[in-house]
């Protein structure tokens, strides 16, 4: 079947397969490989991406879900090549280790301070629990969140 | 995997004997069953799809009777293959006459693999605990309203 | 002068990682590429009657379908030989890349499906029929030696790879034990674990006919070791007719580190079909498949005299190492744990007894710290329950036991009872700075006040050591391994001053690009920005061991040092002829070469470029400035620390909340503050994950009941708090860097501070001892019994 579907500002028609997940469909498809699949529960969160304004998980939503829709992955994330303030606390906050984890991260993170410009700690690790990290403990993806909102505001 | 449990029929141990042994009946009342083909006394293959939390499988295999006795007890042999992962289980089955009805008092083991084990092995007791009830439910109203 | 060294300069890896831009093995996508499904065995143990491949074969899109008939006499070998304490070899069963005969473990490939799509090879790999019968099973590491046990090996009796003994006579020990005023002795299983590198692994395997080569990426920590293990002893293909890739890596812990059958059967069938091929495990086949860690059945006993002086410790476990033998896994119950019995105390007479085995379980190998967390654990908590028993201080019990301070340089290094000799360490020092963290005597009294308030405060210790950059290759060599452990790198001076450094370590989130860059910056003396550093791929770096076992910087940074000091000596030559001076008057420093007591004085980047465009070149000389070198250690490395956990119990749930995390560690000389805070961060979480949330647990047919993220608890962002650390530093006395190595270090001190936090928490409630995971059931059926 047939989509149409703006990623990163960019409109693409693609023809998908019903089996296809939009994970793969950005990956394969569209070479949008920063969008990493880590688990097949939809519980690492690493394929987060941004749906029509939400974080959403794209290993547990099929690409025909998405006609019409309007999505953002963390190569969109930079706007005239300047990183989001999250992407910068990141790299400034040793946010990240192997990067596999990074970019679902990021793109919760994001939507976390859409919802909530002014978290608390505890709201962040609240936030993050749908998102696994391996290397980091989340010490420093939760100073990275806090700092990215500091200069946000 | 232990399952056990206990089931009232509102009839004689003869009729629910008679209706458990009947293949046509077997076929309607077991949940998930498309087909129970006989392949010898008491012997079939059978057929059937369940779904057990995230994992659903299409089952193939056989269904033994076993160690009869007439109007009394007899022992299901069960020998599952599917893609998700195989079920067996060996399960004796007891008719109890109590007044006018009959308890069924079963007990039994069940082994699991694959997926099916890996990924259902959390709620398996809940749904084999549904299942059997289906089961018994469906036999209990096949004797009482034909 | 150091610009760089010991300043927490950002990683410039990030960009890409921020930018979603970093390369993982499964982002690759090659021309022409299939897929490859594996059919894997649903049963722990059964005897495989026949195979079915022909729906298989003719489902559409199917390539090829390959069963352990047509690559039977592939295996993947063991990478480290153990004798017997009897002088026998350890038992070596195959290992075959698909299972043949029989399948000894849930998750064992048994086929391999390859089509021109995942999911045709997906959907027809459930086409394949096996016929299997199923076999009685047996998953514990003490059940399978017991008679009667089912063999997982027919030819193996009681399930045994091995026995093993180190440290002091046995009747030595026995003795000071029995006359000891007091013996505390503990029963535990230190559980099973999965690793959970976020990233599954990943190959892709390409043979090109045209050239006669093979091209493998892979998800791996050490590409070089994987070429080397598959060509000489997998597939027997010639080592230069093969490069093995390995970009970014999301993260490994261990994992990553082995030679899988995966990899071998996806490079075998790439020549086979002629085209390249993919595999990328799901997160199931990564629960089945991926090396598992620790695993061990422990009874260990700990005699103290009069005073709370250790006596002696003797310790037997039975380590169960699943059901084939992964690359290192022998090494980790023997040189990677019985050699660290001694901790950081004065323990006069140790006997450890190892009982390696087979089970019908998936290969468990080294995961974070390998051997060392689960003896530090052992020793740890011995010392608190033992302090717990005599009513003593743990902090107290801890300092009339520590080795005294030693920096390897004036005093000697310390000789232990089992094997090692310590280099350089002050034990004291690190457990005091954290008791100051902790403010101690405060805690006492909130504690004490607390449970009046019916709150249930813990505090828990470990003052933990470890051994990291496991070397010399001789000594290594002679104790069965079957690889050199020394490190290689290659300093490539550009004719413009620029600076290509080729190193055999390998990161995956290390942050190797940045801290590496930092040191060869100062010692040359010029910008980082001038330094590249690559690694990951065996046709650019000559030759490597990868990145395992907190070695890194240790062995792969010396190595580097090596070349720098040859490329500084080279120039010295060139700059002693451009300045019409003799080599002996001149010094480098800040990126110069200078004549001592004057202003004259030559640029590195003059030097590098009249080393390419030898003009006016002093006689005799090698044009160039490039050099290779090797680094194999004197000694293993040493990093050591204090950790200390305080948790508050639920009186009503048994849910254990972790309330401070205080780690002072000395991993010796630090090039990136940041880079090592983050690793001890990381570490610390899989240790707490260890003592409060994960295991791998099989059921009694050897079924794997924890399978997924939904049944395996992995720690999460809001199980922990934000972790306050610090360090000391008594640098390595034997590496041109001081390093010791960070990697492993928070693993192995957390756990055992946790569980004795719990511990102390609710042993006044007459709970004895608890058995890991410490998961709100367990605690609270601890409490209410």
């Amino acid at each position: 079947m047939q989509i149409k579907v703006k990623v990163n500002g960019k409109e693409h028609i693609s023809d998908v397969t019903p089996m296809q997940s939009l994970a793969a469909y950005l990956r394969e498809e569209l070479q949008l490989t920063g969008t990493h699949i880590g688990c097949d529960t939809s519980s690492c969160g690493s394929c987060t991406i941004i749906v029509n304004g939400k974080a959403v998980k794209s290993c547990t939503l099929l690409a025909a879900q998405v006609d019409g829709d309007e999505i953002t992955t963390i190569e969109g994330l930079a706007q005239n090549g300047e990183m989001h303030p999250l992407q910068s606390a990141f790299k400034e906050n040793h946010g990240l280790q192997c990067g596999f984890c990074t970019p679902g991260m990021i793109m919760t993170a994001v939507n976390l301070l859409e919802d909530n410009p002014k978290p608390s700690e505890e709201e962040i690790r609240h936030g993050l629990e749908g998102n696994f990290c391996r290397c980091t403990g989340y010490h420093n993806i939760v100073k990275s969140i806090q700092h990215a909102a500091d200069s946000m505001k | 995997m232990i399952i056990q449990g206990k089931y009232p029929v509102s009839a004689s141990s003869q009729d629910v004997w008679n209706q458990l042994m009947d293949p046509e009946v077997l076929k309607r009342i077991t949940p998930g069953i498309s087909d129970l083909t006989p392949l010898g006394e008491d012997e079939y293959q059978a057929f059937s799809t369940i779904k057990i939390g995230p994992v659903k499988g299409n089952f193939k295999g056989q269904l033994k009777m076993k160690d009869k006795v007439e109007n009394a007890a007899a022992t299901i042999v069960i020998d599952q293959k599917s893609q998700i992962g195989n079920v067996s289980a060996e399960i004796r089955m007891q008719l109890n006459n109590i007044g006018n009805a009959t308890e069924i008092d079963y007990e039994g083991n069940a082994k699991l693999s694959g997926k099916l084990a890996m990924m259902g092995q959390r709620i398996i007791g809940g749904v084999v605990s549904t299942l059997s009830k289906q089961f018994f439910k469906a036999l209990d109203k096949e004797i009482n309203h034909n | 002068m150091s610009n760089y060294i010991g300043k927490s300069v950002k990683r410039r890896e990030d960009d890409r990682f921020i930018t979603g831009k970093g390369t993982y093995t499964d982002d690759i996508s090659l021309p022409g590429m299939t897929h490859l499904a594996f059919v894997r065995s649903p049963y722990a143990h059964a005897k495989i009657k026949s195979i079915n491949t022909k729906a298989a074969t003719s489902h559409p899109g199917v390539v090829a379908v390959f069963t352990g008939e047509d690559c039977g006499n592939f295996g993947v070998p063991c990478g480290w030989q153990v004798n017997f304490k009897n002088g026998d070899t350890m038992k070596e069963p195959p290992h075959p890349l698909l299972a043949v005969g029989k399948a000894r473990h849930v998750g064992e490939n048994v086929a391999a499906v390859i089509a021109e799509t995942l999911q045709d090879a997906r959907d027809a790999a459930e086409l394949v029929e096996v016929d299997y019968e199923e076999l009685p099973a047996v998953t514990d590491a003490n059940a399978a030696i017991q008679a009667g046990a089912p063999l997982v090996h027919d030819d193996i009796p009681n399930n045994t790879v091995f026995d093993f003994e180190i440290g002091n006579p046995k009747p030595d020990v026995d003795a000071a034990i029995d006359s000891s005023s007091h013996v505390t002795k503990l029963n535990f299983r230190n559980q099973r674990l999965a690793p959970n590198a976020i990233e599954p692994r990943s190959y892709i395997a390409d043979y090109d006919v045209t050239v006669d080569k093979y091209t493998l990426y892979t998800s791996t920590q050490n590409p070089h070791l994987i070429r080397l293990l598959m060509c000489a002893f997998v597939l027997g293909l010639p080592e230069h007719k093969v490069r093995v890739i390995s970009k970014d890596v999301g993260g490994g812990f261990g994992s990553k580190i082995y030679h899988y059958t995966e990899e071998a059967l996806v490079t075998w069938a790439s020549k086979e079909i002629g085209r390249p091929i993919k595999w990328t495990s799901d997160r199931s086949e990564a629960f089945l498949t991926d090396a598992h860690g620790r695993d061990y059945v422990t009874t260990a006993e700990m005699g103290f005299d009069k005073d709370g002086k250790i006596t002696a410790l003797r310790v037997h476990s039975e380590a169960n190492l699943g059901a084939y033998l992964s690359t290192f896994s022998t090494a980790c119950p023997t040189y990677l744990h019985g050699t660290l019995a001694q901790g950081c105390y004065t323990t006069p007479l140790i006997n450890i007894d190892i009982t390696a085995t087979f089970t019908n379980t998936n290969p468990v190998d080294a995961y974070r710290g390998a051997g060392r967390p689960e003896m530090t654990y052992l020793i740890e908590h011995l010392m608190d329950t033992a302090a717990l028993e005599m009513k003593k201080d743990a902090a107290e019990l801890r300092k009339i036991n520590f080795i005294p301070a030693f920096d390897g340089v004036n005093e000697p290094g310390y000789q232990t009872q089992v094997a090692l000799q310590y280099d350089s360490g002050n034990y004291q020092a690190t457990l005091d700075r954290a008791l100051e963290m902790v403010d101690y005597d405060q805690f006492r009294k909130d504690q004490e006040a607390s449970r009046k308030n019916g709150k249930l405060l813990g505090i828990g210790f470990s003052t933990y050591i470890e051994a990291c950059g496991i070397a010399p290759s001789a000594v290594v060599g002679s104790l069965g391994a079957r690889a050199g452990l020394y490190e290689s790198a290659h300093v490539r001076v550009q004719p413009t001053g620029k600076v290509s450094v080729f190193t055999g370590s390998h990161s995956h989130g290390q942050g190797h690009e940045t801290s590496y860059a930092q040191f060869v910056a100062d010692k040359l003396g010029i910008p980082m920005e001038d330094v590249d550093i690559i690694h990951g791929d065996t046709n650019e770096v000559a030759f490597g061991m990868g990145t395992y076992g907190s070695r890194s910087l240790a062995v792969g940074g010396s190595a580097i040092i090596k070349s720098l000091d040859k490329i500084i000596e080279k120039g010295a030559k060139i700059a002693a002829h451009k300045l019409e001076a003799a080599e002996e008057d001149l010094e480098y420093g800040e990126g110069k070469w200078a004549v001592k007591g004057t202003d004259k004085s030559i640029a590195f980047g003059d030097v590098s470029l009249t080393a390419y465009v030898p003009h006016d070149y002093p006689e005799g000389l090698e044009p160039g400035l490039d050099f290779s070198s090797f680094y194999d250690p004197t000694n293993f490395t040493y990093p050591f620390g204090a950790h200390i956990a305080v948790v508050e119990v639920d009186k009503d749930t048994g849910k254990v909340d972790l309330k401070r995390f205080i780690a002072c560690d000395d991993v010796g000389n630090v090039i990136n503050p940041m880079i090592v805070d983050g690793q001890i961060h990381g570490g610390v979480a899989q240790g707490v994950g260890q003592a409060l949330l994960e295991g791998v647990a099989y059921d009694e047919n050897g079924q794997m009941i924890s399978g997924s993220y939904m049944d395996y608890a992995m720690p999460r962002a809001d199980d922990f708090p934000f972790f306050e650390t610090d360090r000391k530093v008594t640098p390595c006395p034997h590496n041109p860097l001081g390093v010791k190595g960070a990697g492993e270090a928070g693993t192995i001190g957390s756990t055992p501070a946790v569980a004795n936090a719990v511990m102390d928490a609710i042993s006044h409630l007459g709970v004895k001892d608890i058995q890991m995971p410490l998961t709100p059931e367990r605690v609270w059926r601890a409490m209410n019994t």
